[in-house]
């Protein structure tokens, strides 16, 4: 009932506050809610019977001429935006949950690349150049491979952060109801992800310490690797899908003749200082090529992995300090 | 196809709902209700096509509405009731229908036979 009320609300939002149309709003309620109670009565789900009373409502713009509001209801029309229909809606989580799971994959790949260098280096030190360093290439041209096609094939959807769009109230109500089915295997991802980062250093650990296995390190090191990249893959596709259905849900509502524009959250970060924006913005690549230049260079892997700690560390006094 | 075309069906809503308040007065809900019942689910009207022609009627004389509490004195509704200058638009709406139908209908029963024909041709 409560989408119903917000439905009828977002309606008549942008309509003048004249006697006729308190009227109209009062009697449409009515309408719709002797409607919803009945069909509740004969036993339809809640998603069933809003379904049904807001696809029986009809639009605005029967109402323009006995309302006097035809001169509103024209202009809103000219306002209009590229509007997402329900398939749309649903071709694009179906592309993005493809998506995901072709950066997850990707990124899977990319992780796992140096585990052959790895047991190569123990076992067969020989080959390790031959076979390791190719195994890692061979990994790291697929995975960049799937982050360029996938990336490419969603070139379709650029749209929708170039246009201003908006989106039926009933298509928004499904994608809310999706995001809802999701939200319980979003969580289990999560958690499975971070329980496998913990417990990915336990066989490295317990090698080490068993007297004369000290050679079979590396295969708690490849174990290590395996659980992070299984880890990393379920964040990275998690969280993608997830984005889909806030991507979605970001776009303002369109219902009937009527456009409700909400303004989409913005994610970047302002600073109130020109030249720290721009140090900003470059940021994290320069952390990324301090700490492969410094590691390269020293090879104390042990021991750099610390910037990315303090590089956060950091970042966070900055934001607190400049951001606006 | 078993949708109905809301162009055809425009000019007669109204007839419609007057024929439903010949009886008795009623409210929004239980008008919509009843054409969809005497339809047999095949014509389901619009809340705006609805509340649109409830003004227009009223506009013009044909029905005046009053506030009452409902049956199961449950809510008070706005009920609609039919006037004589209403009663006399029925009647005449009815008339028109006829003769559209009658109209109508030649060129439909025309087309029909047409291929009514050819499938006995087949046979």
């Amino acid at each position: 009932m409560e989408t119903i009320k917000n439905y009828l609300e977002t309606m008549f939002q942008n309509l003048p506050n004249t006697a006729e149309v308190k009227k109209a709003k009062m009697e449409l309620g009515q309408m719709m809610e002797d409607k919803y109670t009945e069909l509740i009565q004969e036993g339809k789900s809640e998603n069933e019977a809003v379904g049904t009373v807001i696809s029986e409502f009809g639009n605005l713009e029967e109402l323009a001429e006995s309302l006097g509001i035809k001169e509103v209801v024209q202009e809103e029309k000219e306002t209009l935006r590229r509007i997402i229909t329900l398939d749309e809606a649903k071709e694009f989580i179906k592309d993005k949950i493809r998506h995901a799971y072709f950066i997850a994959i990707g990124v899977l790949l990319c992780i796992l690349s140096p585990c052959g260098c790895i047991l190569f280096d123990y076992y067969a030190p020989s080959l390790e150049v031959v076979l390791g360093c190719t195994l890692l290439f061979v990994l790291v041209a697929m995975g960049v491979g799937m982050f360029v096609f996938s990336g490419l094939s969603m070139g379709k959807w650029e749209f929708m952060d170039k246009e201003l769009c908006c989106m039926e109230i009933k298509t928004a109500e499904y994608v809310k109801r999706e995001q809802e089915g999701y939200r319980m295997i979003h969580i289990g991802k999560l958690t499975i992800g971070v329980i496998l980062c913990i417990i990915s250093v336990i066989p490295v650990m317990i090698i080490s310490e068993i007297e004369g296995m000290a050679k079979s390190e590396s295969i708690g090191v490849v174990f290590m690797f395996v659980a992070v990249a299984i880890a990393v893959f379920l964040f990275v596709s998690a969280g993608i899908q997830s984005g889909a259905y806030e991507k979605l849900l970001g776009q303002s509502y369109y219902s009937g003749t009527n456009t409700i524009y909400t303004e989409k959250q913005k994610r970047i970060t302002h600073y109130n200082n020109k030249i720290v924006e721009n140090i900003m913005s470059v940021y994290w690549p320069t952390i990324t090529c301090i700490y492969l230049c410094w590691s390269f260079l020293t090879y104390d892997w042990h021991f750099t992995w610390i910037i990315w700690v303090l590089a956060a560390v950091v970042e966070m006094f900055i934001n607190t300090i400049f951001k606006e | 196809m078993s949708g109905i075309s809301s162009d055809v069906i425009r000019g007669y809503n109204d007839t419609m709902i007057l024929y439903l308040l010949l009886d008795e007065p009623s409210y929004g809900y239980e008008i919509s209700k009843r054409i969809k019942q005497l339809s047999n689910d095949k014509y389901i009207i619009k809340e705006t096509t609805l509340y649109s022609a409830f003004t227009r009627l009223e506009k013009n004389g044909y029905v005046e509405s009053f506030r009452m509490e409902d049956k199961e004195n449950v809510k008070r509704r706005t009920y609609y009731r039919i006037t004589e200058a209403g009663k006399t638009y029925y009647k005449e709406k009815c008339e028109e229908w006829y003769v559209t139908k009658e109209v109508v209908e030649m060129f439909i029963q025309a087309g029909n036979l047409h291929t009514a024909e050819g499938g006995t041709t087949i046979l």
